[in-house]
Formats: C-alpha cells, structure tokens, sequence
C-alpha cells in the first residue's frame, strides 16, 4: 500500500473521532488509542505517545474559551495538576518498559474498565458540600462561576481533597501508561469525590490534563516514540473534527452518540486483549 | 470578576497554542510534499512503525533526548519543532502564573506553579532515562 493513503486514512477516522468525542462528551485520547492501537499498524508505543499529544493539543485548544467563561479554575486545577503530572511520568516510564503483549492486556482492561465507568456513572450537577475540608481552604480552592443557563452565579468549594489526591495520583499512572488522556476519570474524581459542580469539573478536567499529558508526552518524545506521520494528521482531523462536533451540538442527540462510543469502546478493547494474548 | 490567573492563562495559551499549530501544518506540508529529505523514508517506515520504538531507533537511527534539534534540516524531524511548540506552551503558562501568585500573595499557588515547572523540566531534561 502507498505511504499516503495511511496519512489521509488517519485524517478521516480522526476526524470522525473528533466529532463523536464532543457529541458524546469524551476525550479524543480515550477513543484513539483503543482504536487506533486496535485497528491501524502501528505500535503501541507511537500510538500512546500520539494518543498523549492529542489530548494534549485538545485540551489546549479549549483550554482559553472555559476558562474566559469562568468553566475551569487554575486555582482548582494546579495542585492536582503537579501530581497527576508526576505520576503520570512514572506511568510513561512503566509503560515502555514493559513487553507488548502484557501492555495489550492492560490495556484492554482498562479500556473495558472505562467503559463500565462511563456506563455506570452519573454526575451530580451541584453535588452538596456540608463544610469543605481545612487542605482545600489552605490551597484556595474554592471560588465562584457564572452558569448562563441557570442565569446566576454559582459559589463552588470542595472536600476530601487528601481523597482527591489520591485519585489524581492513580489517575496520571493510567494516562502516562496508556495514554489516554484523563477526561474519563478527571470529572467524576472532581465531581462525585471532591464536589465540584458538574460545569466546572468538565471545564478544569481539560486544564488539568494539560500538564499530566506534557510530562508524560516529553517521556515518549526523548524515547523517539512522536512518529509525525501519525502524530500530525491525527491532531488535524480530531481538531478539524471537534469543530463540526461543537456545531452538529445543538441537533445531536449526545445519549444516542454515547451509546455508539460505548460500544466502540468495548470492541477496541476486547481487541486489545485479544492481541494480548496473541489471538 | 474573572481571577487574573485564568485570563492571563487563557491569553498565554491562545498564542502560543496558534504557534504550535501554523508550525505543525506548515513543517507537515513540507515533510508530505517531501520538500526536505526525511532520515527515514516513506518506504521504510510504513515497514517499521510496526516495530517497538526501542527497535525502530536502532533500526533507524532515529534520535532520543534531545538529538532531534540536529536533524531539523529532515522533513521528518522538522515536525517535532511545532509538537514541542506545545510543551513549551504549558511550561511557559505555569512559568509565568509563579510571579503573578506571588505578587498577588498566593504562596502556597506559587509554590504549585513553582512545582509544576519543575516536574516538567525534569521530564524534559532526560533525567527520566
């Protein structure tokens, strides 16, 4: 087969990924590493390492427009920020030292598992916070948001943040490991852990991702694991593709989308385990 | 009223963020046109990307660390100017939110943002290998 026809391949399909992840409310990094790490040629660690700079030029890339309307807080983002980033070095680190097959396993199981996370959870939209706990008041967490479509602003504080550490520390493990980027576990670690308000946890998710991802896509690129030919198209068409998503929004229906998401999650990762072991 | 430290990170990653992207499309256009030479060519690496990256750096000679800033003159290293355009971005926006915390009196996020910078120039040194 022409070299070519695996760039402008890659564009479409991630194109195709960039619209499903905004409709359906997931990060393109979930999606892509399953997918292609499933369905394309090439190895696992170009596909991780490509997966990683995705979620982070997504992020990124959304990055200025929540947080211009108030939908995600430095303040909230940056101490959970430098442990995920940490932890998701060491992540990086493991996964390219361990063998492929073992790797393949995993990752099916976590693919899997992150389906049964986004199947099964629900998002409080202003979870209730009785007295947040003396670490988050010392870290200022705590703030307000304007919400346009209550038509009010919305005071916001946080507990169990020694918890939430916790689970931003394990979280970085999967996404340096995998990566996958972290939007599936950064808002219910946020939202259903911590009590930030649903808006707010999705907005600062993205935040959060971008430091986690840039330390661990700094691993794979001094490994020369960033394989261009992969790397570019692909953030291309998912940002490309994220565009039409925001536009097809309002006339989508995101349950059915995610629906669709859910099964293409199951599929790529019961190929993964497959591959795994070597079937 | 918005905190200053997210209109100022919104701002910081807005430009830089158009940066990286013309430098990535504009260094992609010239490695698919193949208006430089890559260190590895189209052929070769539609059969190597198959491989582990440990055995496509040894098969190819492809560089680790920091090795790629020579082979910027190849199409195919010249893409990973706009992809480290990216990182540079993030280290740039916490550098810069340390003297904004600090000035404002907010140590402890100072402290944070001090923090974050390291780690992630610690990725990026190589200490990690």
């Amino acid at each position: 087969m022409d070299w070519w026809v695996w760039p402008v391949t890659l564009l479409a399909v991630t194109f195709a990924m960039g619209v499903v992840a905004v409709l359906a409310g997931v990060g393109g990094g979930v999606l892509f590493v399953p997918i292609i790490g499933a369905f394309f040629p090439f190895h696992l660690d170009f596909v991780r390492a490509a997966g990683l700079l995705l979620a982070l030029t997504a992020a990124l890339s959304a990055a200025p427009s929540l947080l211009r309307s108030g939908l995600a807080s430095v303040r909230l983002a940056m101490p959970l920020t430098v442990v995920s980033s940490i932890t998701s070095i060491a992540g990086a680190l493991l996964g390219l030292a361990l063998p492929t097959d073992t790797l393949q396993i995993a990752l099916g199981l976590a693919i899997l598992a992150i389906a049964l996370l986004m199947w099964r959870s629900r998002g409080a939209e202003h979870p209730d916070v009785p007295r947040p706990d003396a670490l988050s008041l010392a870290l200022g967490m705590h703030g307000m948001y304007h919400d346009p479509a209550l038509g009010r602003d919305i005071e916001w504080k946080v507990h169990r943040t020694g918890a939430g550490f916790a689970a931003f520390a394990g979280i970085g493990v999967v996404a340096g490991m995998f990566g996958l980027g972290a939007g599936w576990a950064n808002v219910p670690a946020l939202n259903l852990l911590m009590g930030v308000p649903l808006k707010l946890a999705v907005g600062t998710s993205g935040f959060l991702l971008i430091g986690g991802a840039t330390s661990a896509a700094w691993i794979y690129l001094e490994r020369g694991a960033v394989l261009p030919m992969l790397v570019v198209p692909s953030i291309i068409g998912v940002v490309l593709g994220a565009k039409l998503g925001v536009r097809l929004l309002k006339a989508a229906r995101p349950a059915h989308v995610r629906q669709v998401v859910l099964i293409l999650l199951v599929l790529a990762g019961a190929r993964a385990l497959l591959k795994g072991f070597g079937i | 009223m918005m905190p200053i430290e997210d209109r100022v990170s919104a701002r910081w990653i807005e430009v830089g963020t158009h940066i990286a992207f013309t430098i990535l499309v504009a260094s992609f256009a010239i490695y698919a046109l193949q208006i430089l030479d890559p260190l590895v060519s189209m052929q070769d690496l539609v059969r190597l990307w198959q491989l582990p990256v440990e055995k496509f750096v040894a098969e190819t000679g492809a560089p680790t660390g920091w090795g790629w800033l020579r082979l910027l003159g190849k199409g195919d290293y010249l893409n990973l100017l706009g992809v480290a355009m990216f990182v540079v971005v993030t280290i740039a926006c916490y550098a810069r939110m340390v003297p904004l915390f600090v000035r404002e009196g907010k140590r402890t996020q100072a402290l944070f943002a001090f923090l974050q910078v390291i780690v992630l120039l610690a990725a990026a040194s190589g200490v990690f290998r």
